[in-house]
């Protein structure tokens, strides 16, 4: 573990206005309680990094925010919109939350280009060439635009993650959901991602992120949650979560990828 | 950190080297021969055994086909006293005319020509690169030239809304060219240069209809200068041969996917009423003979339908065709549905995609192009079962080859129109198979 100094973007204003609130989320696969009255929110602008042991309920939770996940019990509301099962959550959904995922999950039968602009041409109804100009404009961001016309089982990892958040960003979101975006990728490209994504927090954009990479949570998380066994064990800054943490199983975990990373 | 570092300087730079073309092999026909046909000693006598075997069996039949077959004869009589056990061609080629179409009359075949050809002028703009919105014309041509190909066919006194959508069908198609022609010229659209007219009276629909203006105007133009064309009525149970089995097979090719993609869908969906319905008719028409359902078709159909309405047996047994194909094709759609990842689905409803834009702009592509092979599987072996319904009473190619046997002059010849046949269905099938694989190949993308 390199124990660089941390540099952190001190400017930072909090924002008072409530992007994500969850209260009291209850969640079961069959018998299995998977997550246990989970509550917390979420502020515009913030950045909060979730992490815990394998089969915690991190994926669960966050792929609850979405929609992806149906729960049986608990309320979450997205800009103080309760979402339901009705048309205006999914346009909610649609226009405000962006996700990524641990195996990229690109179309791959789209080139890089039409991945980023089938939304927008579709749903946005943008016109076929500002769609064009725009996704190039986010595919130049994050630094891939040479690749817009190759499919996506032609590129590395890293450059298929990389459009994966271009493909998001294409919609426009204000909250940008991350599961585990970097744990199939080889070092360096996890580099590369990180890069992008350390972009986007100081963009303004409001981010939730399943992630062991604990450089990143340092770096830029506002709020390091701790989950485990579907519960929410701890919540604060990750000066205090990840370097004096309350509970003994946190401290216990962090232990543990300490000394494998 | 333990490892000492050393200063960047001292590192040494690494670049990687020039890359070379690949090594490529070549040897000669014999030394292809030598290394693949008699690379040793079992290599060779295993070599020496199959081409003995295969001269053995082939030799009788090559004889009896095409060294001591009879080309022309007048009849079977003349054949065998020509050549007592060579085939007798003769008397395929005099009926090979019938066996194309049937017992259409010799002076109106054209029409038949005319209608195919049509047909593949349809298909022309799809194969063509610079051509956009292929889905729409291939959609269009499933709507539309069957009225065309029918009135072209049959002839006689149709309905005047009949001759409208063979006007609109014929319009569209000049459409299509006209803008390939534009586009190829450097130009822009037809309907473009009318847009700007249209786009005072609404801004929104400008495209839509200035394309279905031009539509229109096409379609009234060509009925003005087909007015006074009359084609004399050619009834159905004339119809017959390749013809016929083309037109039942193309309707079951056709529709086939559209049917077989709704029932795919409704089986996987989450409303009850639509899965039992699908997953009824599935396994209701999986589990029956084809032939049971070409009987029923005819025998039972018109108990369904008010007396008002004509059915003829055609019409019956392309119905049923459609509806056969389109449960076998639901069950392999449902298998490429299956093989697409969860990730696909989660992905597209990330991006906001509902349920008909995940299906029709992720999905299916995906699930369809994974089975390409099998659905061109079923496409050949309908194109191959639909000579079952000469069993009721159609004059496709199978019967019209047992009509062979049965003319005075040529009685009892059994073999030769089947083999003529077998080698005919040889090529299409062949051909379709060729088609798949190029298609597979063109539409690869993982590599
Ligand atoms: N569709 C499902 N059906 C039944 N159980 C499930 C399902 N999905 C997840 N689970 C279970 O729920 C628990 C939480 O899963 P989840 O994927 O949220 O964990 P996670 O914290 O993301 O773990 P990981 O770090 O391995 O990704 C696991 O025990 C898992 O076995
Ligand atoms: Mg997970």
């Amino acid at each position: 573990m390199i124990d660089s100094p941390v540099q952190k973007r001190q400017d930072k204003q909090p924002s008072k206005r409530v992007a994500i609130q969850i209260e009291g989320l209850n969640k079961w696969f069959d018998q299995f309680h998977v997550l246990k009255d989970v509550s917390m929110d979420v502020m515009e602008n913030e950045i909060i990094v979730v992490c815990g042991p394998s089969g915690s309920g991190k994926s669960t939770f966050i792929r609850c925010i979405n929609r992806l996940e149906t729960y049986q019990e608990g309320e979450i509301s997205i800009f103080d919109h309760r979402l339901g099962n009705d048309k205006n959550s999914a346009v909610l959904i649609r226009e405000n939350i962006g996700m990524l995922f641990q195996s990229f999950n690109l179309f791959p039968h789209l080139t890089v280009l039409k991945n980023c602009t089938l939304g927008p041409i579709w749903l946005r109804k943008i016109p076929e060439k500002q769609a064009i100009e725009k996704s190039m404009a986010l595919l130049e961001r994050v630094g891939v635009a040479d690749l817009a016309s190759k499919y996506p089982g032609q590129i590395s990892g890293g450059q298929q993650q990389r459009v994966a958040i271009a493909r998001s960003l294409a919609m426009a979101p204000r909250i940008m959901l991350f599961d585990e975006p970097t744990s199939a990728l080889d070092p360096e490209m996890i580099k590369e991602v990180l890069d992008v994504m350390i972009d986007l927090a100081e963009s303004g954009m409001t981010m939730m992120c399943v992630t062991h990479e604990m450089q990143f949570a340092h770096q830029v998380a506002d709020r390091v949650v701790f989950m485990s066994d579907g519960e929410i064990v701890e919540i604060g800054p990750p000066e205090q979560v990840l370097k004096n943490p309350e509970w003994d199983r946190t401290s216990q975990f962090l232990k543990h990828i300490l000394s494998h990373a | 950190m333990t490892e000492t570092q050393r200063p960047a300087t001292e590192l040494k730079k690494f670049v990687p080297r020039p890359s070379r073309p690949p090594v490529v092999v070549t040897y000669g026909v014999t030394g292809w021969l030598r290394k693949h046909l008699f690379g040793g000693f079992w290599d060779t006598m295993l070599t020496v055994a199959v081409f003995s075997l295969l001269y053995v069996l082939l030799k009788p039949f090559l004889d009896w086909a095409l060294f001591k077959a009879v080309w022309e004869a007048s009849t079977r009589r003349e054949c065998l006293d020509l050549s007592p056990d060579g085939a007798c061609w003769a008397g395929v080629i005099r009926w090979f005319n019938n066996l194309i179409y049937g017992r259409y009359p010799n002076a109106l075949q054209w029409r038949v020509n005319l209608g195919f050809a049509f047909g593949l002028l349809w298909l022309v703009p799809l194969a063509l690169k610079p051509v956009k919105h292929k889905i729409i014309i291939g959609i269009m041509a499933v709507v539309l030239y069957p009225f065309l190909a029918d009135y072209i066919f049959l002839g006689g006194d149709r309905s005047t809304l009949h001759g409208m959508f063979a006007c609109l069908a014929l319009g569209y198609l000049a459409l299509t060219y006209i803008n390939i022609a534009l586009v190829y010229a450097g130009k822009r659209q037809l309907s473009l240069y009318l847009e700007p007219l249209l786009e005072r009276v609404s801004m929104k629909y400008a495209d839509l209809l200035s394309q279905l203006l031009c539509l229109m105007a096409l379609s009234v133009l060509i009925g003005m200068a087909l007015h006074d064309v009359q084609l004399t009525h050619v009834p159905i149970d004339r119809w017959g041969g390749l013809f016929l089995t083309i037109i039942i097979s193309g309707f079951a090719i056709v529709m086939a996917l559209p049917i077989g993609i709704l029932l795919a869908l409704g089986r996987r969906s989450e409303m009850p009423v639509i899965r039992w319905f699908s997953i009824a008719t599935i396994e209701l028409v999986r589990s029956v003979p084809m032939i049971t359902v070409l009987f029923m078709s005819v025998t039972m159909m018109p108990l369904f339908f008010p007396n008002t309405i004509d059915l003829n047996k055609l019409a019956q047994v392309i119905l049923a065709v459609c509806i056969f194909a389109g449960a076998y094709m639901a069950e392999t759609v449902r298998g490429g549905l299956q093989s697409i990842p969860i990730g696909q689905f989660d992905a597209a409803k990330s991006v906001g995609l509902g349920y008909w834009h995940t299906m029709f702009l992720i999905i299916l592509p995906q699930a369809l192009k994974a089975m390409i092979p099998n659905i061109v599987t079923s496409f050949i072996s309908m194109f191959k079962d639909t000579t079952l319904v000469s069993i009721i009473g159609l004059f496709d190619i199978m019967l019209m080859a047992r009509n062979i046997s049965i003319d005075k002059n040529w009685y009892g010849l059994h073999s030769e129109p089947l083999v003529a046949i077998s080698v005919l269905f040889f090529f299409i099938c062949y051909g379709m198979s060729q088609y798949s694989q190029y298609l597979e190949k063109k539409l690869k993308t993982d590599r």
